[in-house]
């Protein structure tokens, strides 16, 4: 694995290069994406490192995002807390939320404690909407970004180089902590936290500890988010905060290092791109996470480290030649299966459902073609892909499964 | 590529020093609003509403001689969507943004406008705000590049109880129950504001958590024990259709004067239940028959169903801006958004429901209100059920017009 270094430097070059290279929006969506990143890592700290499955990781995100509001607001990005150094508060407000929820819900494991960090994320939620000179209420708090160091944080690029430089700093600190003796011990924790008891170490306190981190790390990935949009509305308390991170995580692979990271990029990139192309694009999501579960379950980044890492005798080409033949039926099955999702989506929608007038069904614009709905055309192009594309799959699998016999 | 953007380019210019005279580039409205997940239902009333008046506007004409394009976005339901959303229709062009379906992105909208036109002076954007009715927004948080045109919490309230005291059916005994945040605390504050007024005394004041309670019996419980005449609430949703139930199931003989009674669902889930509660709003399909009708049915015709909760208000505020863009100049740019700013605030429109018109103070839209009741007569019936909304009176603009907030200390350019 010589080339890792050189694929990681190629990548942060080129992460240092974006806002020259994509457009402005696109330079937000990546703004975005960076801060899912990071906090889809803090969560992978806890969940996949230390196996513990948080639900309520969004408490942690609020608290750094409105303690670097407030920061921002009292400071006035001068002083002892300049402009770039704010999400430090949101990473310090993190870490003491983190030891004091996390002394209580570390004393369970498993599925008590995913209720308890639940339990708490919902606490603050709720008081969040009664504590209006904190959370500021229904429009929330916001602040101005000042200018500070000679950069004036006016503009969305300087917003990215800030997001980017905390990120990286933020990601190789946690790589560096995984290979601390203390990390080492995480994953421990993680495998049987019996024997690690028995062996002399307190794992109350080394999971508070763990917890704290995660949440620290949490705090700044939302202080970066309410310095990107400039305020904090107790939204971001809400539950489906903490489902996404989980989701996004589990999507990328929470049990390889930079799987979270790459999971919240990847999911928070599909949903900048397919919410203005369709209105199901949440549907999409859903469909992705269940196939992920079902067919790829150590996640994305998770299933090409496994492939990587147990190349079997027959060749890579061959090998790489089999998943791409995979991927283009996939692909196929695919078209066939958001096509017909599309169509049904606006045939059912109430647009159309106004043009319709006693026995005359308008054709739906579809993909550039004009598809009249009563015809068998539509149904069988969406159905036909859709089948084809499986069909082709399941042919490929049996080939592949073959041959492997044959060589064995 | 290179050769057929450069193809492309010279083409436009060419069309473009031949069209001087028809204006440059077409006029962007960004609609930034929530289009899927839970709370779409209420972000594809507010598209709808937007489209279907967008297209009037187009057929008159459109802005500068080419019709207005309308750039949809969806804000995935929260400020960091919306935040997103509105730098992505900025930076694609648009100098009007429309939203209105939460406060809280309201809340996030008006301010991120704020900030770019600070940054931007010379290059400003407008935002319409068409729903949001936290009172903050007209506030503290108002500023010059902010218009609301829908109702707030003052004019609901105060209009509410007017029109039931006229009508006497308010009663000397009036229970505010209300959800704990922002909009339920306004609606609760203006309630007892009033009391002096109109001669009522508050018997009780009860704020509960939102959305949160399933059984609303202990909360009815309380206001029989008060021997409340009326209660008066700004609950939404489930709150409010539990909370009627509740009641209705108890026994207990109260009326409901309520802000949001209209919303899709309500009626067809309360059912007889929600039959003699009152509500205030900006339409009711009966009143001005002779305008109403008309539009009622043109509605229909478009969009497939007649319009009803925000529809109709929203549809009167992009009248508004229709009226303000007819006293634009266009520039070459497009639009001078600070041009239209002015104009918005001497704009005024006739609406089916009567003239509504912008207030410079403080950019809330001074509109007329609709005391309504829930009942059998109706002649449009709501979600297929046997009840309507009844208009019991219609409050003139300047009657329903409630003071500016102290609070709202506006900078005026220049």
């Amino acid at each position: 694995m010589k080339f890792a270094p050189l694929l990681l430097l190629a990548t942060v070059a080129l992460l240092i290069a974006l806002p020259w290279l994509v457009s402005g929006s696109m330079l937000n969506a990546a703004v975005q994406m960076l801060i899912a990143a990071l906090f889809a890592m803090a969560f992978g700290l806890l969940c996949g490192q230390a196996g513990m499955l948080s639900f309520g990781h969004a408490a942690y995100f609020g608290v750094g995002a409105f303690a670097a509001v407030h920061a921002m607001n009292a400071f006035g990005g001068a002083g002892l807390l300049p402009t770039p150094l704010l999400p430090l508060v949101g990473g310090a407000t993190g870490l003491i939320s983190g030891l004091v929820a996390g002394y209580f819900s570390t004393k369970r494991t498993g599925v008590y404690f995913a209720m308890i960090t639940l339990a708490l994320a919902e606490l603050l939620h709720a008081l969040a909407s009664h504590l209006k000179a904190v959370f500021g209420g229904e429009a929330g708090v916001s602040s101005f970004r000042m200018p500070a160091w000679g950069i004036g944080f006016g503009s969305l690029t300087d917003v990215y180089f800030l997001t980017l430089v905390w990120t990286l700093l933020c990601i190789g600190l946690l790589y560096l902590f995984s290979k601390t003796p203390l990390g080492r011990i995480t994953l421990g924790l993680r495998e049987n936290a019996h024997r690690l008891r028995f062996l002399g170490y307190n794992t109350h306190a080394l999971g508070t500890l763990i917890f704290a981190i995660s949440a620290m790390f949490a705090g700044i990935a939302g202080a970066l988010q309410s310095m990107n949009i400039e305020a904090a509305n107790y939204v971001v308390l809400e539950s489906h905060i903490s489902t996404a991170v989980v989701l996004n995580s589990f999507i990328g692979g929470v049990r390889v290092f930079l799987g979270p990271a790459i999971g919240g990029a990847v999911m928070t990139f599909f949903g900048y791109v397919t919410s203005d192309l369709t209105r199901v694009w949440l549907l999409y999501q859903g469909i992705i996470f269940v196939l992920v579960m079902m067919f790829l379950p150590r996640g994305l980044v998770g299933e090409l480290v496994e492939r990587l890492r147990h190349r079997s005798g027959q060749g890579v080409a061959r090998s790489l030649g089999a998943t791409l033949l995979r991927l283009l039926c996939l692909a196929v099955a695919a078209a066939g299966a958001v096509f017909l999702i599309e169509f049904l989506q606006r045939f059912l929608s109430s647009e159309y459902r106004a043009g319709v007038s006693e026995g005359n069904w308008p054709a739906i614009s579809l993909f550039s073609y004009d598809w009249a709905p009563l015809s068998v055309l539509p149904w069988a192009v969406g159905l036909g892909l859709f089948g084809l594309g499986i069909a082709l799959v399941v042919t490929v699998n049996r080939r592949v499964a073959d041959r492997q016999e044959a060589q064995a | 590529m290179a050769l057929r953007t450069f193809a492309r380019s010279t083409a436009a210019m060419a069309l473009a020093i031949g069209a001087t005279a028809a204006g440059a580039e077409p006029l962007k409205i960004a609609l930034v609003e929530t289009l899927s997940g839970p709370q779409a239902s209420t972000g594809l009333l507010y598209r709808d509403a937007v489209k279907y008046q967008i297209g009037k506007i187009n057929d008159a004409g459109g802005f500068g001689g080419e019709p207005i394009e309308l750039l949809e976005y969806d804000n995935q339901g929260g400020p960091v969507g919306a935040a997103d959303r509105v730098r992505a229709a900025i930076s694609d062009g648009a100098d009007v943004i429309l939203q209105g379906s939460s406060s809280a992105v309201a809340g996030q909208v008006t301010e991120d406008v704020r900030k770019y036109n600070l940054r931007n002076a010379g290059n400003e954007v407008l935002y319409i705000n068409l729903g949001g009715e936290a009172m903050e927004l007209t506030g503290a948080k108002c500023h010059y590049y902010h218009f609301r045109t829908s109702p707030n919490a003052a004019i609901r309230v105060n209009t509410l109880l007017d029109g039931m005291s006229e009508a006497g059916v308010l009663g000397g005994k009036v229970y505010a129950m209300n959800q704990n945040y922002s909009w339920g605390i306004d609606v609760q504050d203006n309630t007892v504001a009033a009391a002096d007024r109109l001669g009522f005394t508050v018997v009780e004041q009860t704020l509960h958590d939102v959305n949160k309670i399933q059984d609303f019996s202990p909360y009815v419980q309380r206001i029989q024990a008060a021997g409340a005449d009326t209660v008066i609430t700004g609950n939404w949703s489930n709150d409010l259709l539990l909370l009627m139930k509740s009641a209705s199931g108890a026994g207990l003989d109260v009326r409901f004067g309520t802000a949001f009674l209209d919303q899709p669902g309500n009626i067809g889930n309360a059912g007889a239940v929600a039959e003699g509660h009152f509500l205030s709003a900006p339409f009711n399909p009966e009143v001005n028959q002779d305008q109403t009708a008309g539009f009622m049915e043109d509605y229909k015709s478009v969009t497939g169903h007649y319009p009803s909760y925000v529809e109709p208000v929203t549809v009167f505020g992009m009248m508004l801006l229709q009226e303000a863009l007819k006293a634009v100049e266009p520039t070459e740019d497009g639009l001078n958004a600070a041009d239209l700013a002015v104009a918005l605030e001497n704009a005024t429109a006739n609406t089916p429901m009567g003239t509504i018109s912008m207030r410079a103070a403080d950019h809330q839209a001074v509109l007329p209100m609709i005391v309504q009741e829930v009942s059998r007569d109706a002649v449009y019936k709501a979600d297929n059920t046997e009840f309507g909304f009844v208009p019991i009176k219609v409050i003139a603009a300047r009657d329903a017009e409630q003071p500016v907030q102290a609070s709202c200390k506006m900078k005026r350019p220049g």
